[in-house]
Formats: structure tokens, sequence, C-alpha cells
């Protein structure tokens, strides 16, 4: 045999539990085994038992009955290649054995790494559902008390205007959109800031810059009709029943991640928030439509909006909140023209003493 | 390969510290945060990875330093190397009560594989890998979970556990039932396997668990008789903070309260 001796552990039957070191070569069909500090022995490979075993099958034993006892040679995986080379069908069994147990490692790896995903996918598509049921059960009492804590909030903030030419133009323009039997209120606080937002509880804020800024009765008339749909859609409690939902899967999945977890839970409220922009402009739009209002005033604004922050630069449309100003004008213009062409009363206001007052 | 031997000397009773000899040139690896004190002429340097032969190159570092994440120890290793002229000593603590174990690697076949977080310290040169656990029940239920510890070379490793450390060697076939979580390290020659402890009973009221961890000869086992996690469920649990039955107080009732009748043992 040109082939080094491969070397192994030898355990004679009877022998003592620690072994003796041996060297292991084939002579034809035999094996020879030469230990360290005994005689040299010659086993027939028809004789020999090839089993893997050890840690992760990680080493082979070759056994042979002597009497009623066996003696046991230990060899390891890295070393076996020469005595495989030459009888490699007394090793397809342990071989077997071992890629079994590789293969079913490798099951249990996927399995263990997917379980969470799909819990994470499962837990998600169980959420609208759930966060319908849960706003649902929601007592109306309860949105007005959020809707007077949120307008605590903003008189803290700043001055509110309670009268006015801008004022008694909000107050116009919410009466004609108001549905019969609608429980609204229009606020309007003092703000540099052109924005307008819905609370639970019908309470719509408007600030005094978007009044300012907004260049006819029509392009306010548009906003409310949103911020009236967030309102009747139940938006603002939605997205707090299902922040607080994603809040809890997430951090039951992630666990001490959760810092990690905050971030995708922000993304997925982002990602509603978009949508619910979306749902409130289209009923916006049937508000108009049934107020007699032109709904365009919506799409002139976003208009007026897209002037103002054109120098900007903008966020990516999957960090925002809002969509992007042009795809929201195109969608929107998209829908008008879908709409019953409607006959449209004219606001009776007076837009220029509405935004030449300063107060 | 060239592995640095050293001297060492074992000092303490239950909890113990290592103190390794180093000759002018050879160097010594440590877990962080394990070195008690060192002589002067010692050079302590931290390094990424395990510092072993085997990781050439940046990429070979990272795995090595990726293993170690997953293995629950720091991502970097300090080197103790001797460059004074004279042998010199440092020593390494163990981190809680328990037995430091001395193996020689080379009368070991070169392999150990063991429980994660016992290795302690080692000539330069042994190096540190990862076995994950192939046996998907012995992951869950053999109480040293999916990645063990695997120590290659042929130099001298120290390993630590806790309580008292039992070595033992196992004839071929010899078969020992251990506690799960007993376990610290074994040759890579034995088989380490579950046994369902066979009656519910047992299992719900023996206290030992549904599983035995088997280990099968031939090979070296090392046993540890007080696994840290056992000792700390004991120390929380006898703590007043915690809710505990902190005991000193000396109440009337004494050791006879509500508490010791119903049994707090495990």
């Amino acid at each position: 045999m040109s082939d080094a001796p491969v070397p192994a552990r030898f355990y004679p039957a009877g022998g003592d539990a620690h072994g003796h070191p041996a060297l292991l070569a084939w002579q034809g069909t035999s094996l020879q085994v030469m230990p360290e500090d005994s005689p040299a022995l010659q086993v027939s490979a028809a004789r020999l038992r090839v089993e893997a075993r050890g840690f992760n099958h990680s080493q082979w034993a070759l056994s042979w009955a002597e009497g009623d006892a066996s003696h046991l040679l230990i060899v390891d995986d890295s070393v076996v290649a020469p005595l495989r080379a030459v009888m490699p069908a007394l090793f397809r069994s342990g071989e077997h054995h071992k890629r079994h147990g590789n293969r079913l490692f490798r099951l249990g790896l996927i399995v263990l790494v997917l379980l969470p995903l799909l819990l994470l996918g499962g837990a998600l598509l169980a959420l609208d559902p759930l966060t319908d049921r849960v706003v649902a059960h929601v007592p109306a009492s309860v949105e007005q008390h959020i809707g007077e804590a949120v307008l605590a909030r903003t008189r803290l903030d700043g001055p509110m205007i309670e009268s006015g030419p801008a004022f008694d133009a909000l107050q116009a323009i919410g009466r004609r959109l108001a549905r019969p039997g609608e429980k609204l209120q229009f606020h309007l606080a003092e703000r540099p800031d052109i924005n307008a937002f819905a609370a639970p509880g019908g309470v719509v804020v408007v600030h005094t810059a978007l009044m300012q800024q907004a260049g006819s009765a029509e392009e306010v008339a548009g906003v409310l009709a949103h911020e009236i749909a967030h309102v009747e859609l139940r938006h603002s409690l939605r997205q707090i029943v299902r922040g607080a939902g994603l809040r809890v899967v997430v951090a039951a999945l992630f666990g001490d991640y959760a810092a990690l977890g905050g971030w995708a839970a922000q993304l997925g409220e982002l990602k509603f928030s978009r949508d619910a922009e979306r749902e409130a402009d289209r009923h916006g739009l049937q508000r108009l439509a049934e107020a007699h209002i032109d709904p365009r005033g919506l799409l002139d604004f976003f208009r007026t909006l897209a002037r103002q922050d054109g120098g900007e630069k903008h966020l990516p449309a999957l960090l925002s909140t809002h969509p992007a100003s042009a795809e929201r004008s195109a969608w929107l213009e998209a829908a008008i023209q879908a709409l019953p062409p409607t006959p449209g009363e004219p606001l009776d206001i007076d837009w220029t003493s509405v935004t030449q007052t300063r107060e | 390969m060239a592995m640095d031997v050293v001297d060492y000397e074992i000092f303490g009773n239950e909890m113990q510290y290592v103190e390794v000899e180093l000759d002018p040139g050879e160097a010594a690896i440590g877990e962080a945060g394990v070195m008690m004190y060192m002589q002067d002429g010692i050079q302590m340097d931290t390094i990424f990875g395990d510092g072993s032969a085997q990781q050439g190159g940046f990429f070979g570092k990272l795995m090595g330093a990726g293993k170690r994440l997953l293995t629950g120890e720091s991502l970097f290793t300090t080197v103790y190397h001797n460059e004074g002229s004279g042998k010199r000593r440092v020593a390494f603590a163990a981190p809680y009560p328990g037995k430091i174990v001395p193996v020689d690697l080379s009368k070991l076949g070169g392999t150990l594989i063991c429980q994660k977080d016992s290795f302690l310290a080692a000539a330069k040169g042994v190096s540190l890998g990862i076995a994950f656990q192939k046996k998907i029940g012995v992951g869950l239920f053999g109480g040293e979970g999916f990645i063990m510890q695997k120590l290659d070379g042929d130099g001298m490793a120290f390993i630590h556990a806790g309580g008292t450390l039992m070595e033992k060697t196992l004839a071929p076939g010899e078969t020992l039932r251990v506690d799960t979580g007993c376990v610290v390290a074994f040759q890579p020659s034995v088989d380490f396997d579950i046994q369902y402890a066979g009656k519910i009973k047992t299992a719900l009221f023996g206290g030992e668990g549904l599983f035995f961890a088997t280990l099968s000869g031939p090979g070296k086992v090392w046993l540890q008789s007080l696994p840290l996690s056992r000792l700390a469920d004991r120390i929380v649990m006898a703590s007043r903070a915690a809710g505990g039955g902190g005991k000193e107080g000396g109440s009337v009732l004494g050791g006879i309260g509500l508490g010791s009748l119903l049994g707090d043992d495990e």
C-alpha cells in the first residue's frame, strides 16, 4: 500500500476504557491494525462493521467480533478518506446515515428561520380585520373624549381664533359640507404652517396659514371635505388601535430587538397612513359633490401646496405619511374626471376679506 | 502545528484561578474579561477573532469573530504575550463557583467539544470553533442548545464549569445518563443523545425533566455538578427582592413556614 497509514484509536475487546493509539492500512482485502504498544493484527474486510458515530457523526467506528466481545477502532472523519477509497462499500451505510442527519438538520434550521416570518405574516394579515372589530366596539363617547383631549392640547400649543371673517368663512363652509345629523366642530388655530387635521369625535382643526394661502373658498372646502372624511372613516382611531396592535405583534416576535421592531412598526403605520389619505381623498370628493361644491378646489389646493414645497427636497414615498403631491394630483384629476358632472354652486364668501385679515 | 507549551498551576478550591507560566516569546489566549493579574513583561493585545493560525485573511477573522458571537462570547480575544527575557506569569480567574479543568488537546486527539461559555484560556494556537448540534432533539432538549464550542489544536486549554467537575472515561458501549445541562465537554467520539425519561410521573414530579442526556463511549466526558443556571435559579428564589423566602429574618415560624411545608424545591 502506497497510502500513508491512518491514525486511529484502538479499543481491544476486554481492554481498558482509554484505548490505544494505532495506525491502520489496507493489505489487500484485510485491514492491518498496528497498535503502538502491542503486536499488529489482521482483520478481513468481510468481518468489519463500519458505522458513523460520535458528535454529529464526525467519527467512524470500525468493529469486529472476537468471541462474544468485540474490538473497536475509532477513526476521525477528516482522515478516513484513504480507508474509504479502497473499500467504499463498507462505508456506504454510515455515509447514508450522515447525509440523512445533515438533511434533517438543514430542514430544522429552515423551519426555525421561517417560522417567525410566517407568524409575522399571519399576524399582519389578521391585523386589519382585528382593527376593524376593535374599532367597531369603541363607543362614540370614547371618541368624544379623545377629540376633546386633542383640542385641549391644541389650545395649549398656541392661540385659537374664535371670531373674524376667516372663522366665519370656515364655519360657513363647514355647514355646507356637513350631512344632516353629523356632529362636526371646526376650529381655527393661529399657526404659521399650512395644515389641517382631524381628531376623533368630529373635531377638525384648520391652521390660519392654510386659510390665508388658499386661493378660494372651494380650496378650503376641498381640504375640509378630506378631513371630514378622516373623521367619518374613523381613521385616527383606527390608527391608534392598529399601531398598538402592531407594536404588540412586533414586540412578541422580536423581543429584545424592540428598537428594530419599532422602526418596522412605524413603517407599517406610515403605509397605513398613506392608504388612509387616499381613502379620505375619495370620500372627500364624494362629499364635495353632494354639497354641490366644485371638487376641483381640492386639486387646486394641492397645486398651491406643490408650489409651496416645490423647492424642498422630498422624502421617499415609503417614509412619508402622505402620498407625494404630484402623484396625488394626478390621481385626484382622474378621480374628478370619473365623477358625474355636478352643477357647482359657488360658495358665497368674499375670499379677499379672509386672506387680507391678520389678527 | 507548533503550539506554545505552557506550564500552569491552579489555585483555590471552589472559586479557582489558573496561573499560566509563559516562556519568553510564548503566548496564551484568554476569554475577554477573565484575566486576574499578570507580571511585568507580559504584553496584552486584543485581537479580532481567536488568533489561531487557521484564520487567514480578513474574512477568516470575521468568520472567527462571528462564531464567537454565536457562542455567546465577546468578539475579541485577548492575547498575552511574554515580551520579557525570563519566565512570566499571567492568571485567569473563573467567573463563578466551579472548577477549572486543564485539558491537553494533544492527548485527546486534538479536538474537544464543550459547552458554550466554558472556555477560559488556552495556549496560543488553539482554535476556538463552533460545533452545531445537528440532532434537533438533542439541541432542543439536551440542555446544551444547538451551539457548542469546539477546541482544536494540540496545546493546553482550560475550561471552566460550575460546581465540581467529574472527568470520566467511557469504555466502548458504556452509556451514562446525565441530567440535561450537566454535560460540560466530551471527545468527538462520544455519542451525545437524549433519552425520554420514560414515565410521565417521573418527568413531572421527579424534577429531572422529560429527558436525560445520554453519553456513550468510547471517549472522555466531563460533567459539572452545578450548572450556573441552576445556581442562579436558587439564588433568585432565595432572594427577598425577587419575592423569595429569605429566611435570615428568624421568624417565629422559622423553618416550618408555609413555604417550606409546601417545599420550595426546584
